[in-house]
């Protein structure tokens, strides 16, 4: 066994005492010791019991010299005594475990306990030295930090509940409120139709009011719906290239290209293991949202893709009007809008759904800006599938 | 005789039926309408049982499928695969934009589905589309048994 010059030079310390004195030293190492240091009979009497084993125990030397080490056992342990015993019989060790004794007042204590034979001069077995060490504290942490856990576990699975009861309220509400809003807005606009002009000027501007606000709130719902409808779906998982979603895509923003005089290029995309429809919703609205918020002059737009080993990073770049910095984080909030509906039209559900397809997917998704200059928002989409099971399209 | 064509609307919304109504009374095929509030009587009325018995055959239904007593799609099985009714065309006509009501619609034999539209004008044109479709392009299937 490895000794350090440390433990060499005391042993040679105390082995170059006379023999009386050196035995004393050692009593008085051992008795100051806070572990418990006891020898027993291989019967399991005990036969010595020093300081530590009085601080742990509780029970003064001379209560305990001469009985039966098993008083220190709790009933339902007594077993291992008898394991012990018959280990140390054949002369082998106990290796350091960790089990529980009683105290002089009845109270039980978590130890680390380590057992080995005590030889004569012939070398035989004639009884066994025993080492415990009090981990009532290392134990109580344990515990504690097991408990943290529990309660960490047990929140997260409220929250994740909390998330899915209101998830499942938005989408009853705006699903049921379809109908109602349906017949306020057919019936306000059946009224305007037959009696516009016959009533008096006032009451044209009422209806006319009345007419607008229940579609706005239509469009609201609807948005609202589809926003719910992407973390309600199972989220497939089908090869997607991504250079074709991309043509999808431009072929459905033709026309506002086309009236913006958008210049839109896309690098060399990866084929991604994802859901086609939600994968060009998130480009779609990236790209709308470049052609959308222009500056005086036609935009362009750059879709890139680069990969590291733990995802794709895609980074759709425009010369639009920009974001404050301040802004950069809630713009991607249900309903957060920075300019006025006259200015650029929309509900601003677009990126709050962006952000919920490419968070379902495992990604994350920012924007870096500058006021009039231009954005790139970046999102990523994780290369390896963890935490979402794989389904195939029916 | 009757030459008029006639369209059977299903929906528990009055005021639906009343949008129908509206939509069909200004279109130039002036076919009949008849109408039903719910799943049980739809299906009396193309038996011809109850207070449905001197009913006349629609040429086409327009059905809804959230319906109280027998939703949409179990009125739709039964015609479907009831061989004295199941030549009639029915258009399911509902504001369910769900995959599985508009597969399943198919599934049990639908003729067509169209979305109900939120908006007045929209609509109109839907409905008015329908029966334009039916009444004017299609080559419905003979009348008289």
């Amino acid at each position: 066994m490895a000794q350090t010059a440390a433990t060499r030079a005391a042993d040679s310390a105390i082995f170059s005492l006379p023999a009386a004195e050196a035995r004393e030293r050692l009593a008085a190492i051992v008795d100051s010791c806070d572990d418990a240091i006891i020898s027993k009979t291989l019967d399991g009497v005990i036969t010595a019991w020093n300081g530590g084993a009085e601080k742990i125990f509780g029970y003064v030397s001379s209560e305990v010299v001469g009985k039966p080490m098993l008083m220190l056992f709790p009933a339902d342990r007594a077993d291992e005594e008898s394991d012990i015993l018959r280990r140390i019989g054949q002369g082998k060790n106990v290796d350091t475990f960790e089990t529980v004794r009683i105290r002089k007042d009845g109270s039980s204590i978590d130890v680390s306990v380590t057992i080995s034979p005590i030889r004569d001069e012939r070398g035989i077995v004639i009884g066994a030295s025993k080492i415990a060490r009090d981990i009532t504290a290392r134990k109580q942490a344990e515990k504690r930090l097991a408990q943290q856990a529990e309660e960490l576990t047990r929140r997260m699975a409220e929250l994740a509940r909390s998330n899915a009861d209101l998830e499942q309220f938005a989408y009853v509400a705006s699903h049921d409120l379809q109908e109602p809003l349906r017949m306020v807005t057919a019936y306000t606009q059946l009224l305007a139709e037959r009696y516009r002009g016959k009533l008096d000027a006032n009451a044209d501007r009422f209806m006319g009011y009345a007419i607008e606000g229940a579609q706005r709130m239509q469009v609201l719902i609807q948005d609202l719906l589809a926003f719910s409808r992407v973390g309600k779906q199972d989220l497939y998982r089908q090869k997607v290239d991504c250079g074709s979603v991309m043509k999808d895509v431009l072929r459905a923003l033709a026309p506002s290209v086309a009236e913006s005089a958008a210049v839109v290029s896309y690098g060399v995309l990866p084929v991604l293991w994802a859901d086609r429809t939600l994968l060009a919703q998130v480009f779609q609205n990236l790209i709308g949202n470049a052609i959308k918020f222009r500056r005086q002059m036609p935009p362009v737009i750059t879709v890139t893709a680069e990969s590291n080993p733990r995802e794709w990073r895609f980074r759709v770049s425009d010369n639009g009007i920009g974001i404050a910095a301040e802004h950069a984080e809630n713009i991607f909030a249900v309903f957060q809008r920075l300019h006025a509906r006259s200015e650029y039209p929309g509900n601003g559900i677009g990126l709050s759904i962006c952000k919920k397809i490419v968070e379902r997917y495992g990604g994350r998704i920012w924007v870096k800006s500058e006021i009039g200059i231009g954005s790139t928002f970046v999102f990523t989409i994780p290369s390896h599938d963890h935490g979402t099971k794989e389904v195939s399209k029916a | 005789m009757n030459s008029r064509l006639v369209v059977l609307v299903v929906d528990d919304n009055p005021a639906d039926i009343v949008l129908a109504r509206e939509a069909l009374a200004g279109s130039s095929i002036h076919s009949e309408i008849a109408d039903c509030a719910d799943g049980e009587e739809a299906l009396e009325f193309l038996h011809k049982r109850q207070k449905y018995v001197n009913a006349m055959r629609p040429d086409l239904v327009i059905l809804d499928l959230k319906l109280p007593k027998k939703d949409g799609l179990s009125v739709l099985a039964a015609v479907k695969s009831d061989p004295d009714l199941k030549q009639i065309p029915v258009v399911i006509f509902s504001t369910s934009q769900l995959h599985q009501d508009i597969m399943r619609s198919y599934e049990l034999g639908a003729n067509c589905y169209v979305s109900k539209p939120g908006n007045l004008n929209d609509f109109f044109s839907a409905v008015k589309s329908i029966e334009e479709f039916w009444f004017g392009v299609v080559r419905l299937p003979p009348q008289g048994e």
